[in-house]
């Protein structure tokens, strides 16, 4: 495959109010960038020959907005026919023609963790995408320096699919410690077998025969190994305690939780043993493991030291994270600087991309938003997002529609009611015109 | 004696009781008098009035001045801080369903096409967990609405306070309608448009002979028949009759276009049209029908991929600019705290904030013929409001105290009572 | 149904058969046996490969093979003489890809306790060692169906999910005869999976091949190892469905994966990369964008013979909003891009071929004229049919021209091949004549569904230009109509009900009656129908024929 490099672009954005979210706030300052780069960050910068300058006097400034938990853009959430499908990979089925990225876009996010769905105890490897829209080449979203990250899901979903609903393990919660230990202990054997024939294979007269290849084993090898960072769905905080032991059995340190809505109760077991949770901003009581929550989570969890982002799981939310990160404000007072961090810092440490991007520092990619007010007003509306310094959404240029392709065969363009996009959970159907379902999909 | 002191005790303890809770301690509504000094009055109806103050007593608004005295009223200072009326959810299920995909707790769509003698006021639980998490917001009101078949029951508005689901109702009931939809059900509705054409056909045919029978029912009750036992045309009949009004659930323009047309042909006489998510591509029409609108979420994607990104935020402001009257709604149960930041946006993306703040207040207490006694801060009307420190739209704000019927809520729920125990949890980390 | 040992034969000494037939031949007492062998048609057009042609020309095929072809070549005496007059001949057309006469194999049940979660292979839709010979029917009525198009040979691919067996290449000959030319010639590959055992979904499949492959290519290593020395080897234990990969793997055949759109030949070519195989890109309907990538693959192209319907896009929104103006032409362009995809391609210079699965013969000159006015010149379209798929097949040393010594595969038509009125007269293969019928059995759309709704019509009369509108519907099967005429008694308009509607192929007929001055006036009218719109003639009994032009309404709001 012709591996194009993706656009950077440069650009001079000047007189902005600049949250860099790690140093602080500057009034009236510049931003430079050059090829896909902060190169400087000052005051009464002027811009080389060719860069174009964008003056953002009254605006804020603020870096690129993180979604650590998304489903939008692939083609495939749910590989549910086994409990452990660590093998399958989101990369192979990214969509670059979702028109849901621009709209991300239009909402100040710039890069998006895609996962596996819930339905696995063990799902498939993530990817992390920029959202680079406009390009056909799913590799072209593909954030190459991001590492390798996998999906964890514990609770009602896993049990749901495979125990209650096709009567194999597992179908409680004591059933999916068991089955993610049993991955583990097997992908042990697994690497052992095939260090011990990789030891003897050269040498002459060998009699060893290879191992069979198993490239689920092989990638809860990589995860025992420290090369992939695991985002755990859940929500009780029992199964939370659980996987942290699990890991800590197995070494593994490289754990992020997601969802994790009872984290607060176990908010000191997530700050010394995990790399954080990633939470929604206010959504419970869709299921039973989430009557009991609450949406001071975020506040709870920041103030105990826990690495906190706040994620969407859903097309609609990752349009407006800033607003959800604002709600941090009235449920548990956080201050501008944290609430910003749960949307940008923190999530790019979750994913391991943090010395890249997640905020307004010399050095690092121009991932950023401009907003015509504080980004944590209500009112505040993104004005022009970039992405490796890239004009990638304007409000006063883009055309409405945003489609990159069309149906040569669409009679009539579908309207859809529920305009919810793949999630882990679903929107509950709200006044559908058919009889109501009792059952919701997740 | 005793008791008396313990009440004084506790009575002189209620600023920090608010927000906190002393071991044994249950906090209930206060019914009483209370003098809310020197705030900003959000009146929505008469502008806003600065270092006003308000007297509640008997439930209700009794006094709105500067130099307001009450000896017997509880006196809340409220230096720096806003009055506004309680906002108004015009559509949600709150009461009708406790936990989302646990069928056992969702009440709110019972079997059969034509049901409108469902009444959502008896299956809405009073003591629902969402309520207290709720109201706290400053969300004091809400529709809630069955949902289901064509005609899938009748709508309750309720207070958020209440013992009984008699206590909570607060004047207004309606009949639900899910007008024949020819949108797609989800992305596996794969129907061909022919097909979809087809079911709309016969759903059209189906509402219009049950509408007739309706109207054959109520004449024949009018005329003073004794009928046979007919919950559901009684109820209807009462819609056909304009005692209660429709509630019309439309969606995609086209079929909005068909129900302004049915409801004209039908000569209808109320009629609100709810949803209308592309409101905005039919606006005249509406405004020309004089029909009014309630819709919602606003956080909300597109209905179409080809729109505009912003089309369901600009969606209520534009029906507004064309002349519709325009209510909003969250069609949440858990999170109906939303319904600022719902207005918010709307505010945001081309309605004015006094436009959305009507929007939740005076708009929706119009339409539903409550503007009596709620909707607005003014004199005789119920104390039905709360306290904040700021823009309740703004995420940024704390509202201080919420008031129902004139009963002071207690500022807590059980995500606070959560807050609260594990903010700092002890023990902590055990090694 | 042909067992497998029985091809395996036949396949072996067919060309031995051959002679069998002419040295021994017997009686027939059904007399349906041909009389000769040797054919030769004279004077006719004759375009032995694209570019090549040869005017008053003679073709003389024997015994199934092509004998002579040029200008002033006297017929043998045992040829049957086909006069070839104003008839143009082209090498008989390749499918290289086709199902014809392909069934899909029985659905086995499931076994008892089976583990949604491992799968026995053939369950999954993994069964590469199939042969689509096991499930394939010579005698079909689909392989009648595209003969009579013009195609002559196919490389039939089997169905099922993601690797559903071998392909084989068939000749659409004489019943007599197996009409297998080779087999096990490419593992078919797809991205479909039974949905609810592993792999269930694009992912698993994905991930499905990066471990059979690899896990083949580890057993291949070990059974030679175990051939080489045994002695402390442990013996392999037998796999088919790994057996089945080992050509694959070695090099030896292609994987032919179906795609056919951007993003499947994107995942087909990043298996290709990761793990190595041949491979043939087959069935794209859009892929032009990735003719680099292609090309820096090596991977051969086989384009869908399908095109998408044009209904969406010959939508008539005259008195639509700008809004669904804008939307349209979206739809309207997005069509036109399918349409011009083969011209791309051959611009590219990619040497594509066409195949028939999922396609239908009926639309097949359609289908063929619409690429050549979208960007496709006549001779590509040719090589797409006949040189090209011979190359990617490796059969060019007997098929794909009319050269001497070539299997006599031919079509003849009336007129030149992707000409608008053209027609098949005669096909042959594996020199067997077909003859057909030319009496314009035109397979035009004749469903019904597309004259339901409502129509707006103009009529030139006499009288003057007269405007309505008439609808159509479709009543327990049967349909109805009315018409809104002016009243000729009057100032009004009324209407009128319509009878004796006759719609076949796109040759539509109906009438109806008015009263004039208590006299009944019998009007009938008829023409054709071409996407939205109607051409024909009002007929009014005694009194002459006027223009009648009428329009569809658009049934769908926007």
């Amino acid at each position: 495959m012709l591996l194009a490099q993706t656009p950077k672009g440069s650009v001079l954005i000047q007189n902005a109010t600049i949250l860099t979210v790690t140093r602080g706030t500057l009034e009236e300052s510049d931003v430079l960038v050059k090829d896909g780069i902060i190169e400087k960050i000052g005051k009464d910068l002027s811009a080389p020959k060719g860069v174009e300058t964008i003056d953002a006097s009254g605006k804020y400034l603020m870096p690129g907005i993180i979604d650590a938990h998304s489903h939008l853009a692939l083609d495939v959430i749910n590989e549910a026919t086994a409990p452990i499908t660590a093998q399958v990979a989101m990369a192979d089925v990214v969509n670059p023609f979702d028109v849901g990225i621009y709209r991300a876009l239009a909402g100040g996010t710039t890069i998006a963790h895609g996962l596996h769905g819930s339905a696995n105890a063990i799902g498939g490897q993530s990817i992390t995408l920029k959202y680079r829209y406009g390009t056909d080449n799913p590799e072209d979203l593909f954030m190459k320096e991001a590492p390798r990250t996998i999906k964890f899901a514990l609770g009602e979903n896993p049990t749901r699919v495979h125990g209650r609903g096709k009567n194999i393990q597992p179908r409680t919660r004591m059933g999916v410690e068991a089955i993610i230990r049993n991955g583990f202990a097997e992908a042990q054997q697994y690497k052992k077998a095939w260090e011990e024939y990789n030891a003897v294979k050269d040498k002459k007269n060998n009699k060893a025969i290879p191992p069979e290849y198993n490239l689920k084993l092989q990638t809860l090898a990589d995860i025992l190994a420290g090369e992939i960072i695991i985002h755990c769905h859940s929500y009780r905080a029992d199964e939370i305690y659980m996987l942290i032991n699990v890991c800590r059995d197995f070494g593994v340190d490289k754990l992020v939780f997601t969802h994790v809505n009872e984290g607060f109760k176990v908010a000191p077991e997530l700050a010394k043993y995990t790399m954080g949770a990633s939470v929604f901003s206010d959504w419970w009581a869709y299921k039973f493991e989430v009557y009991y929550s609450t949406a001071y989570n975020s506040a709870i969890l920041l103030e105990n030291n826990v690495i906190t982002s706040i994620n969407s799981d859903s097309d609609e939310l990752i349009r407006h994270l800033y607003h959800e990160a604002a709600k941090t404000q009235r449920y548990g007072g956080l201050t501008d600087d944290q609430a910003l961090s749960l949307i940008t810092i923190n999530p790019a440490k979750q994913l391991g991309i943090d010395q890249y991007v997640g905020s307004i520092e010399e050095g690092k990619q121009a991932d950023l938003v401009i907003f015509n007010s504080h980004p944590l007003s209500v009112y505040a509306i993104p004005q022009m997002t970039f992405v490796d310094g890239v004009k990638y959404f304007d409000i006063n240029t883009d055309k409405n529609d945003q489609r990159l392709k069309v149906s040569p065969t669409e009679m009539v363009e579908p309207v859809y009611l529920q305009g919810e996009g793949e999630s882990c959970m679903h929107g509950v159907e709200f006044f559908t015109n058919e009889e109501a379902s009792f059952n919701h999909s997740h | 004696m005793r008791k008396k002191s313990l009440i004084i005790y506790i009575l002189l303890l209620l600023p920090i009781l608010t927000y906190g809770q002393i071991e044994g301690e249950v906090l209930k509504p206060q019914g009483g008098k209370f003098l809310l000094k020197g705030a900003t009055l959000v009146t929505v109806t008469n502008g806003n009035l600065e270092n006003t103050s308000v007297l509640l007593s008997d439930g209700k608004i009794t006094a709105i001045g500067q130099e307001l005295n009450d000896a017997e009223a509880r006196v809340i200072e409220c230096d720096g801080l806003y009055i506004y009326p309680g906002m108004i959810d015009s559509g949600t299920r709150l009461g009708l369903v406790e936990v989302g995909s646990l069928a056992e707790t969702q009440d709110y769509a019972e079997i059969g096409n034509v049901t409108a003698n469902m009444q959502a006021l008896t299956a809405i639980n009073p003591n629902s967990v969402s309520i207290p998490v709720t109201r706290v917001s400053g969300v004091t009101t809400v529709l809630s609405v069955p949902s289901g078949g064509l005609f899938p029951g009748t709508a309750a508005l309720i207070n958020l306070n209440g013992y009984t689901p008699d206590q909570m109702y607060t004047g207004f009931k309606g009949i639900p309608m899910n007008f024949p939809s020819s949108a797609r059900r989800g992305r596996w509705d794969k129907r061909s448009e022919e097909d979809i054409k087809k079911d709309v056909e016969k759903a059209m045919k189906e509402t219009n002979d049950i509408w007739e029978r309706a109207k054959n029912y109520m004449k024949l009750e009018d005329a003073g028949a004794e009928l046979k036992y007919y919950p559901e045309m009684e109820q209807l009949a009462k819609a056909v009759r304009g005692e209660l009004p429709l509630l019309i659930e439309v969606n995609k323009a086209e079929d909005i276009k068909n129900a302004l047309k049915w409801i004209k042909e039908k000569e209808v006489k109320k009629a609100i049209l709810t949803g209308v998510s592309e409101g905005f591509r039919v606006a005249d029409e509406i405004a020309e029908a004089e029909i009014p609108v309630i819709t919602g979420p606003v956080l909300a994607l597109p209905s179409r991929n080809s729109d505009r990104y912003d089309a369901a935020y600009t969606n209520p402001s534009k029906m507004l600019k064309a002349g519709v009257k325009v209510a909003l709604r969250t069609s949440d149960a858990e999170n109906v705290r939303n319904l600022p930041f719902n207005a918010g946006f709307a505010a945001a993306y081309g309605m004015s904030k006094e436009e959305a703040l009507k929007a939740i207040t005076i708009v929706p207490a119009e339409i539903f013929g409550v503007d009596d006694h709620l909707g607005s801060i003014e004199e005789g009307k119920s104390a039905t409001l709360f306290i904040s420190d700021g823009d309740p739209f703004e995420p940024k704000t704390q509202i201080k105290h919420v008031f129902i019927d004139g009963y002071k809520i207690p500022m807590t729920n059980r995500h606070i009572r959560l807050y609260q125990e594990f903010l700092e949890r002890s023990p902590g980390l055990v090694q | 149904m042909i067992k497998r040992l029985k091809i395996l034969l036949i396949v072996l000494i067919w060309p031995g058969l051959l002679f069998c037939h002419s040295a021994i031949a017997q009686s027939d007492n059904s007399g349906q046996r041909r009389v000769t062998g040797t054919y030769a048609i004279t004077n006719a057009t004759i375009i032995t490969m694209p570019g090549s042609i040869l005017p008053n020309a003679t073709i003389i095929v024997r015994n199934g093979l092509i004998h002579m072809v040029g200008t002033d070549i006297k017929p043998p005496k045992d040829a049957l003489l086909i006069p070839g007059d104003s008839l143009f001949v082209y090498p008989g057309f390749i499918d290289a890809m086709g199902d014809q006469g392909v069934s899909a194999p029985a659905k086995i049940d499931n076994p008892k306790d089976m583990d949604p979660s491992d799968p026995p292979n053939d369950i999954a839709g993994i069964s590469p060692e199939r042969d689509v010979l096991d499930y394939w029917d010579a005698k079909a009525r689909s392989v009648e169906e595209w003969r009579k198009v013009g195609f002559t040979i196919s490389e039939i691919v089997p169905k099922g999910e993601m690797l559903p067996g071998k392909s084989a290449l068939v000749i659409f000959g004489n019943e007599g005869s197996s009409n297998v030319i080779t087999r096990a010639n490419g593992l078919y590959a797809q991205f479909e999976t039974p949905r609810n055992l592993y792999p269930g979904t694009i992912l698993g499949i994905m991930a499905k091949w990066r471990e059979l492959y690899r896990n083949a290519e580890l057993k291949s290593k070990h059974a030679s190892l175990f051939v080489s020395s045994a002695n402390g080897i442990s013996r392999p234990e037998k796999d088919k469905t790994l057996e089945a990969l080992y050509p694959v793997i070695n090099g030896q055949i292609p994987v032919i994966f179906k795609t056919k759109d951007e993003l499947e030949i994107r995942r087909a070519l990043k298996l290709q990369q990761e793990l190595g195989f041949k491979m043939i890109l087959a069935g794209i309907e859009s892929g032009s964008r990735l003719i680099e990538d292609i090309k820096t693959s090596s991977s051969k192209v086989i384009l869908s013979l399908d095109l998408p319907d044009d209904e969406a896009s010959k939508l008539d929104i005259e008195d639509a909003s700008e809004e669904v103006k804008m939307a349209h032409e979206r739809v309207v362009d997005a069509y036109n891009k399918v349409l011009a995809e083969a011209g791309e391609f051959e611009k590219a210079k990619v040497p594509f071929a066409f195949g028939s699965a999922e396609a239908k013969d009926g639309e097949f000159f359609k289908n063929m004229r619409l690429r050549i006015k979208n960007g496709l010149s006549e001779e590509a379209a040719l090589a797409a049919l006949t040189v090209h798929p011979a190359e990617i097949l490796g059969i060019k040393d007997f098929a794909g021209t009319l050269e001497k010594g070539k299997l006599a595969n031919l079509v003849v038509t009336t007129d030149s091949l992707f000409k608008e009125n053209t027609d098949v007269k005669y096909v042959m293969a594996d020199g067997y004549l077909f003859e057909y019928d030319i009496d314009k059995t035109n397979n035009g759309n004749g469903e019904v569904k597309h004259i339901l709704g409502t129509w707006k019509y103009v009529s030139e009369t006499p009288g003057g230009s007269s405007e309505g509108t008439m609808e159509f519907k479709e009543h327990s099967g049967e349909l109805c109509g009315n018409i809104v005429v002016d009243d000729p008694d009057g100032s009004g308009k009324i209407t009128r009900e319509l009878k004796d509607i006759h719609f076949k192929s796109n040759k539509l007929s109906f009438s109806f009656s008015v009263m004039v001055e208590a006299q009944k006036l019998y009007v009938n009218v008829k023409g054709a129908i071409e996407g939205g719109k109607f051409d024909g003639t009002l007929n009014i009994k005694d009194m002459g024929s006027y223009s009648f032009k009428a329009t569809k309404e658009p049934d769908f709001k926007f």
